[in-house]
């Protein structure tokens, strides 16, 4: 079986993983039967929480991982069978410091890589003067990767990702533990990348990044694809939520152990910012909660309550907790 | 075989080596304790047995290395977060380890040299070599066939970390079966057969034969023991290859790779 020859970059159908359990322990379904495609140009983000099968997704489609069930497609070619074609015309960026040879620069990590994809010596030398300057590394593209700080390495790590000039990249939580400034750098650099045409997928933590990057999101838990589609589809897909916004001076932690008890209430989820707390609690579109809410906050200094749009990260957080149970 | 990736793999090792100064200690320091060891026990001995203890000093430096660098190939990028990258390369792992393995050759080939200087400089052993062409010649077929060896054992950290263990309990055996240390053939019957099977005591044979006037050892003369030694080698290499595929396969199938 292989998918028609204008299919998209990525075909994804009813792919399972299961490991074996060791020593006893039970089989672990860490992807289960999910489906979805990724178009050309697209970027494509998986949300989901840790443990949601993110990662094993992302590995079988990189061809590290052999499918237990269903079969996949990237730039049509069955990840099981034809790694070695993809490998080619792939690559992969996965978050956290990791995936360099310390001890080598900048340039020779890139040479290194470049000289495993088989790229001629004249468009190798070529190609990693214009990723350093990409990634804003020419200047320290001579000094050992050991002596970078993080978000050079992680824009090394970019770098060292397109060598291949990849028609798809595969980016693994790419801002993973990254101050606030190195990630707007880094998801800039995604965009840019978007731009030049490369079909992206990428996976992240971070709600605000998804919403900001992704031309479309797959919400995955427990290794289901629990919801598709972009930003405002999802947000209309769990348009029976209602979100109750708070915001108190003091911590309300009494006040939301109240309140997740409470008929109704689909999740409580809060952030503490500076001066104030601020309270989300999601309810279900016909409960009207308003007077439950006001007195669960009693002898609390409320500064503002009302109703509000549910946010993305509202959304996932409904998705997931209801798959969940 | 991929040889523009393994070019870049042995440059890359090499890099690694000079820059990293641990790296001293399975290249420099181990095999001049070896030596050091080995001609304190014989210092009072003249002639043969000086020269096969210096021969003894140097292979068993060139094992070390070899058993040391080929596992810690693999275990370097499992605990780097290279493996990750290296396996989603069009390029095969064997190629890359290769590549790795042909540096750790020639830095083996810097150990014997290495006891051989130590031998003549700080013991005056006064050390000749009956047929000093010969005998280098069968050293460097003798480091490939380590380095075949080398092959075969880093397949096996790709499976699993746990091949550390592995490697730790083979290098004292091997001192012995391999004839490096005590000719093979007073070690007891048993233990002959599995000599034979090891490329690199067809190697250290046919180097005694090179160096020592009248020794005979296994009977198959320089150019048997080095044919046979080849053909172990060729041997080691298909089974390293098999093993590369089955377990890449393997490591595929189950998720092991990025364990570490």
């Amino acid at each position: 079986m292989s998918p028609p020859e204008d299919a998209p970059p990525i075909v994804v159908e009813r792919l399972t993983k299961v490991f074996p359990g060791k020593r006893k322990r039970p089989d672990k379904t860490a992807v289960d039967d999910i489906s979805f495609n990724v178009e050309k140009g697209e970027i494509f983000g998986l949300l989901g929480p840790n443990g949601a099968g993110k990662t094993t997704t992302i590995r079988m489609l990189t061809t590290m991982l052999i499918p237990t069930s269903g079969v996949a497609w990237v730039l049509g070619k069955d990840v099981t069978k034809e790694e070695v074609a993809i490998r080619k015309r792939i690559n992969l960026v996965s978050g956290g410091e990791r995936g360099l040879y310390y001890r080598l620069t900048g340039r020779q990590n890139l040479r290194f890589f470049s000289e495993l994809y088989g790229i001629d010596p004249k468009t190798r030398d070529r190609r990693i003067e214009e990723l350093l300057q990409l990634v804003d590394l020419t200047e320290s593209a001579d000094q050992r990767v050991e002596d970078y700080s993080r978000g050079m390495k992680q824009r090394i790590h970019i770098a060292r990702s397109l060598v291949n000039d990849p028609e798809v990249l595969f980016l693994d939580e790419p801002t993973l533990g990254l101050d606030p400034e190195i990630a707007r750098e880094i998801r800039a650099l995604i965009r840019r990348m978007a731009g030049m045409g490369t079909t992206i997928l990428l996976t992240t933590h971070y709600m605000f990044e998804a919403e900001e990057l992704c031309d479309r999101i797959g919400i995955i838990s427990e290794g289901r694809l629990v919801a598709l589609g972009n930003s405002l589809e999802l947000k209309d897909s769990v348009n029976n939520a209602t979100v109750i916004h708070v915001e108190t001076r003091e911590d309300p932690y009494e006040a939301i152990e109240t309140l997740e008890g409470m008929d109704g209430v689909i999740h409580v989820n809060s952030d503490r910012v500076p001066g104030r707390f601020i309270v989300r609690i999601q309810v279900d579109h016909g409960s009207d909660l308003l007077t439950e809410v006001n007195e669960a906050m009693r002898g609390l200094r409320v500064l503002r309550i009302g109703y509000d749009e549910p946010t993305l990260e509202d959304t996932y957080i409904s998705l997931v907790s209801g798959h969940e149970r | 075989m991929n040889v523009r990736a393994s070019y870049a793999a042995f440059r890359q090792q090499m890099t690694h080596f000079l820059t990293d100064p641990q790296w001293i200690i399975p290249s420099l320091i181990a095999p001049f304790m070896f030596t050091m060891v080995v001609l304190m026990i014989y210092q009072d001995v003249d002639g043969p047995v000086v020269l096969q203890a210096v021969l003894g000093g140097g292979v068993l430096g060139m094992w070390g290395n070899t058993l040391y660098s080929s596992g810690w190939s693999i275990s370097y990028d499992r605990y780097n977060g290279t493996l990750e990258p290296l396996m989603t390369s069009p390029t095969r792992l064997m190629d890359v380890v290769a590549g790795r393995s042909v540096w750790n050759t020639l830095i083996g080939l810097s150990n014997a040299v290495l006891v051989f200087v130590i031998a003549e400089i700080m013991f005056r052993t006064g050390v000749g070599l009956a047929n000093p062409a010969e005998f280098f010649f069968i050293l460097i077929m003798t480091l490939a066939s380590l380095a075949s060896i080398g092959l075969v054992f880093s397949a096996f950290f790709v499976l699993t970390r746990a091949s550390s263990v592995l490697m730790s309990s083979l290098e004292f055996p091997i001192y012995v079966v391999s004839g490096a240390m005590f000719p093979i053939t007073i070690l007891p019957d048993w233990v002959i057969p599995v000599s034979y099977i090891l490329a690199p005591s067809w190697g250290v044979d046919a180097m005694k034969i090179a160096a020592l006037d009248g020794y005979e050892g296994i009977g198959l003369g320089i150019a048997g023991s080095l044919a046979v030694m080849l053909l172990l080698t060729a041997i080691y290499i298909i089974m390293a290859r098999w093993l590369f595929k089955k377990i890449e396969r393997n490591v595929r199938s189950y998720g092991t790779i990025t364990r570490f």
